[in-house]
């Protein structure tokens, strides 16, 4: 019967063709959407990652970076830096803002750094210097490339002209991207001076990060403290979050797509061999055994299906980032997986439709001409 | 194959109930031995196709019983009623039905499949059979590369791939030009008298008559006593009197004749 379900399938190859480039359109749209967030959940994390922190300090109950506000009195700095088990500690001050570049407006992580900071800089230099410096600021290299600006050139941070002195890469999402200016531009501009958002912690060498963190929220009052690890989860958490409603329903056309597609082809494609399906039976075949038939084609039709969409998706991770500077695909292997298992509800789903057709199907039919 | 007996004892089809009930077959008995060809003759609408459903464990009778080997097949289950149609019986359509997508090999090949027979066994069955029918250089044909008369013989050979007792034909050689139809027919009487095997034919075509061991004359759902045959004097063709397709008296003799283009050719043949 598996020879017979692959000649079906193949003897007709539009339909094949539809059917394949139907699943492949559906399982392409679930993929890309995952391979989207997922590499959004990783640029997210991206600074947080590459911050060079072992631990971050902040206000107590702030948990993460993006749409969270923290607030530290500058003298918790010298606390946690007499912390045992701490190396080094740079105060940060961070707010999402926008960086304004002529006409283009993009929103922006804005973060004040100390002079000399050991974390929390830019860690991809393109172009420039690593250190804004009084009045510099260093911006992403694609959000300046998108609106054509140039080092030595000027963009507008919370209120104020900065002069770009360096070129960062791997800063952006296609939500916002991340800007360093100096801390002390930060303070007389926020007029808040006294105050830092985060403390970025380095460790002794052979500390535990976790036990440092768990000895900072003892010792000093109104911080919350975690590992750079921890960190980094509840930023891709939050993205998660926001992201699940819009990735349920897209996941949810992807699904109805390609349920319809496959549910169509080899509805009809029973139906067209209808005939044929009848001699197999007055020739003493079983249900079964047809149902098995229509079954593989069903499965094989979609094994093609999640190749092609795989492929494809993969195809788009590679050209998008060259079209769009701050878009990009990764395709993790739970995404397959998911694809795979909708590949399968796919196949069964499909296969289910045309079982009652052929279950009442009158192989006496073959002798009346019909 | 088993030396099956296939009985039918006082068997009635009725289609639909009340005001528009219909008999097809009605109150018919018969016995097919091995070996035997049976042709079962008759008009359009006289229950030969119901007959054939009933005798091939393809339709149920209304009343009566069929049995094969001595067990009744008519009251058996629908899901033992495929098994009995895979490994006792055969099935050569008129319309020769092979499955399009498949190879003249395939085709056979797939039957014994569905018997149990492994991969390889069944396709080596299929091949012998098929090289004995002639067919060895159409083996990889698709059914659409093959002649009617090679589809037939790729039918009769899927018909016969798992050893059955009996053949079911039904109109067997109505696709098919005289030459290869007569080719059909010797090939389904040497199966019959070379293999023992029964051999039931549905048809109309006369000619069948010359091979059949018995012929039995259907009308409104009820054999009938079977009259005299004549021969069509201009084709040569047996006629049954009852079912000739025109008639002629000439000089007080009644012709009959398979087809009116027969008797139009007689006609001009006497005018000559």
């Amino acid at each position: 019967m598996m020879r017979l379900a692959v000649r079906n399938l193949f003897q007709n190859r539009m339909r094949l063709l539809i059917s394949v480039g139907g699943v492949a359109l559906a399982l392409m749209l679930i993929l890309s959407l995952d391979a989207i967030v997922s590499w959004i959940e990783q640029r997210v994390a991206a600074y947080i990652e590459a911050s060079g922190a072992d631990v971050w300090v902040s206000q107590e109950g702030v948990r993460n970076l993006h749409m969270a506000s923290s607030s530290l009195p500058a003298d918790r700095v010298d606390e946690v830096a007499a912390v045992p088990g701490v190396e080094s500690v740079t105060p940060i001050l961070y707010v999402t803002n926008v960086v304004a570049m002529g006409e283009e407006r993009a929103i922006a992580y804005i973060i004040g750094l100390p002079e000399g900071a050991q974390a929390g800089g830019p860690w991809n230099l393109v172009a420039g210097e690593v250190d804004p410096g009084p009045e510099g600021a260093v911006i992403d290299q694609g959000i300046a490339e998108k609106s054509g600006i140039g080092l030595g050139d000027h963009v507008e941070i919370l209120g104020r002209a900065f002069e770009v002195v360096g070129l960062s890469g791997g800063t952006s999402t296609f939500t916002n991207s991340i800007a360093f200016i100096r801390g002390q531009d930060f303070s007389d501009l926020r007029a808040n001076p006294g105050v830092v958002s985060f403390v970025l912690v380095r460790v002794e060498g052979g500390a535990s990060a976790t036990e440092v963190a768990t000895r900072i929220e003892a010792e000093v009052e109104g911080v919350t403290a975690q590992t750079r690890e921890a960190f980094a989860a509840q930023e891709r958490q939050v993205v998660r979050d926001m992201s699940t409603d819009l990735l349920t329903i897209m996941n949810s056309v992807g699904f109805l797509i390609g349920l319809a597609v496959m549910g169509l082809t080899v509805y009809t494609s029973t139906l067209l061999r209808r005939g044929e399906h009848g001699v197999l039976k007055a020739l003493g075949a079983q249900n079964r055994d047809l149902y098995l038939s229509v079954g593989l084609q069903a499965l094989v039709s979609v094994g093609l299906g999640l190749a092609v969409g795989l492929a494809f998706t993969l195809l788009l991770g590679a050209v998008v980032p060259r079209l769009v500077s701050n878009l990009g695909l990764r395709v993790s292997l739970p995404s397959v997986g998911k694809a795979a298992i909708a590949s399968v509800v796919f196949a069964v789903a499909a296969a289910l439709l045309p079982i009652r057709q052929i279950h009442r199907l009158d192989p006496a039919m073959v002798f009346r001409g019909k | 194959m088993s030396d099956a007996t296939l009985r039918m004892s006082e068997v009635t089809k009725r289609y639909g109930t009340g005001a528009t009930e219909v008999t097809a077959v009605r109150g018919v008995s018969l016995a097919i031995e091995p070996g035997e060809v049976v042709l079962i003759m008759g008009p359009s609408g006289s229950g030969k196709t119901t007959l054939l459903l009933m005798l091939g464990a393809l339709l149920r009778p209304t009343e009566g019983t069929i049995h094969l080997n001595g067990e009744r097949i008519s009251d058996l289950s629908e899901g033992r009623l495929p098994g009995i149609r895979l490994h006792e019986f055969g099935f050569i359509f008129q319309d020769f039905n092979l499955l399009s997508a498949l190879t003249a090999l395939e085709n056979v090949a797939l039957v014994a499949s569905l018997a149990g027979r492994k991969n390889g066994e069944a396709r080596r069955k299929a091949q012998d059979l098929l090289s004995q029918l002639g067919l060895e250089a159409r083996l990889h044909f698709l059914p659409e590369k093959l002649s009617g008369g090679e589809k037939q013989r790729v039918a009769i050979a899927r018909a016969l791939v798992n050893d059955p007792a009996i053949l079911f034909a039904d109109e067997p050689t109505a696709n098919l030009d005289s030459k290869i139809g007569r080719d059909i027919m010797r090939l389904l009487r040497s199966i019959a008298k070379e293999q023992g095997r029964s051999v039931v034919i549905v048809s109309h075509d006369q000619r069948i008559k010359d091979i059949a061991d018995r012929v039995l004359w259907l009308e409104d759902g009820e054999f009938k006593e079977m009259t005299t045959m004549a021969v069509d004097p201009v084709c040569g063709m047996s006629v049954v009197k009852e079912g000739a397709a025109a008639t002629l008296e000439q000089y007080g003799v009644l012709y009959h004749f398979c087809s009116r283009g027969c008797r139009a050719e007689f006609l001009n043949e006497l005018m000559d």
